[in-house]
């Protein structure tokens, strides 16, 4: 399976809620309105913004979907090689 | 298949990039009155204050359209609709057949009559450019004020603030959002405003602009003010004659059912301009934000291409004003609910206000109190009452 580091700038994201709306096992919104990074719903090791995932091709493309649907382009994707996978520079 | 789409916002592309991925065979025309490629509105305080460079707004490159086999006609409008020969007549002066015709146009801003150098609106890249030059042009601190009392009077009331620029502050009503909050959620706001050092002049109306070619100031129903910058947000005012003309049913945005087809066959419509049935709450909606925007966008593009699909989402907007919290739930009109409940107080500094029609949630307001949302968000989804809600919710 692949492994994606997914990360939420939490200077950029201003609570939209697409992200969640779209890929809720990965996104939700804390009490400050800016989403924590999850690995398939649950937090281990607790809240953070940045978290190396294990998914599926479909669970890849759901996620990077939700970061396409980021207004402030708060959320990066980065590929095992460290690519970024989104945004496409 | 030839499908058209009147406008080039997230709406419009999103729309026409989900055609592309169900059709590779299609024909796509986006027509579109911004003259730059898609970019994201909701980026652009970020960029205003320097938290970006301009060029992270774009969310697509001019090549992009291209490459998506996507004909991309920037600085047009739509004049025109002949829905039984189905064609689009342009500004360029072309017209267009369609099979399919996605309108998403968004709205204008409605403007003041007078004008100065010095008055602002909030909308396009355009804006916030012109925005930045009048900040930058002024070598000693200008006035800043601001006339509205809404999302964009928010957006002006922080930039203002993030450049020290000291403002008034002038609207119509007695708060923010009229229409929509109690008065006890109104003070919670203006109070907030208020102690972050706003001169606040309520329930006065701006008559007159004062400055031959650069702005001097304005003067109410009450009073003269001083202001060298005046940034406008006083709601949007779409254009609908081309479609009235064409018998498109239209009220106060195009009305659709909860596929997003519109009264004529083949017209569909989507994002800020969409009047739709909403099965979620049981009436039709306007809703004005980015998520709406973008699903929608998705489901219509799976209805044009055969695959009939309901829109259904509980669509929320978050903004905040001088560091306070406001998000905005679903169906949030006072005059349609049945009954409002308040959670929170001022002395707390947090007001949920929940919405409830024929004994279902269908709305909520949150002012400072983020942890509401997502409960809200699922008493929405699930149909709940506010006696069920009521459990989930901290008093």
């Amino acid at each position: 399976m692949p492994k994606i580091r997914v990360l939420v700038d939490p200077d950029l994201c201003i609570g939209a809620a697409s992200c969640v709306t779209i890929a809720p096992e990965t996104f939700q919104l804390n009490e400050e309105n800016k989403a924590w990074v999850l690995d398939h719903g649950s937090e281990p090791d607790g809240h953070t913004y940045e978290r190396w995932l294990e998914v599926t091709e479909e669970e890849k493309e759901n996620i990077i979907l939700g970061a396409q649907s980021c207004p402030t382009l708060a959320i990066f994707i980065f590929d095992e090689a460290g690519v970024q996978l989104f945004p496409e520079r | 298949m030839k499908y058209v789409i009147i406008g080039g916002g997230i709406s419009g592309t999103t729309a026409a990039e989900e055609l592309r991925k169900r059709d590779s065979h299609a024909e796509i025309t986006i027509v579109s009155e911004e003259h730059h490629p898609l970019y994201s509105r909701v980026l652009l305080p970020h960029y205003i204050k320097g938290k970006i460079p301009r060029e992270r707004v774009f969310l697509k490159k001019e090549t992009w359209y291209a490459q998506q086999r996507i004909e991309w006609l920037p600085g047009v409008i739509a004049q025109h609709l002949d829905p039984r020969n189905k064609f689009v007549g342009l500004s360029n002066g072309r017209e267009y057949p369609y099979d399919k015709l996605l309108v998403a146009t968004g709205a204008e801003v409605r403007s003041l009559e007078g004008d100065a150098r010095g008055v602002s609106y909030f909308r396009t890249l355009d804006d916030a450019d012109h925005f930045l030059q009048l900040v930058m042009q002024h070598q000693e601190i200008p006035r800043g004020a601001v006339y509205g009392s809404g999302f964009i009077a928010c957006e002006y009331i922080n930039l203002f603030h993030h450049f020290r620029i000291p403002t008034t502050l002038v609207y119509r009503g007695n708060f923010f959002w009229n229409r929509v909050l109690e008065p006890v959620c109104g003070e919670l706001i203006t109070r907030h405003i208020v102690e972050h050092g706003v001169d606040l002049h309520p329930n006065e109306e701006l008559n007159t602009i004062i400055g031959e070619k650069e702005l001097e100031g304005f003067a109410t129903n009450k009073q003269e003010y001083l202001a060298h910058i005046l940034g406008i947000g006083i709601g949007l005012e779409p254009s609908f004659s081309w479609l009235r003309q064409a018998d498109v049913e239209v009220n106060a945005g195009i009305r659709a059912n909860e596929y997003l087809e519109t009264s004529v066959p083949d017209v569909f419509t989507s994002g800020d301009v969409a009047e739709f049935f909403d099965p979620l709450v049981g009436r039709h909606l306007m809703v004005g934000n980015w998520m709406n925007a973008m699903s929608q966008a998705r489901t219509v593009a799976k209805t044009m291409t055969g695959e009939r699909t309901r829109f259904e989402l509980v669509s929320s907007y978050a903004t905040n004003v001088l560091g306070l919290e406001i998000i905005f739930v679903a169906d949030v009109e006072k005059a349609s609910a049945d009954q409002i409940y308040l959670v929170g107080s001022l002395d707390q500094g947090g007001i949920t206000q929940v919405f409830e029609r024929n004994g279902q949630v269908v709305g909520g307001v949150m002012i400072g109190r983020n942890k509401d949302r997502m409960p809200i968000t699922q008493a929405i989804q699930q149909k709940h009452s506010w006696i069920q809600l009521q459990k989930e919710l901290i008093f």
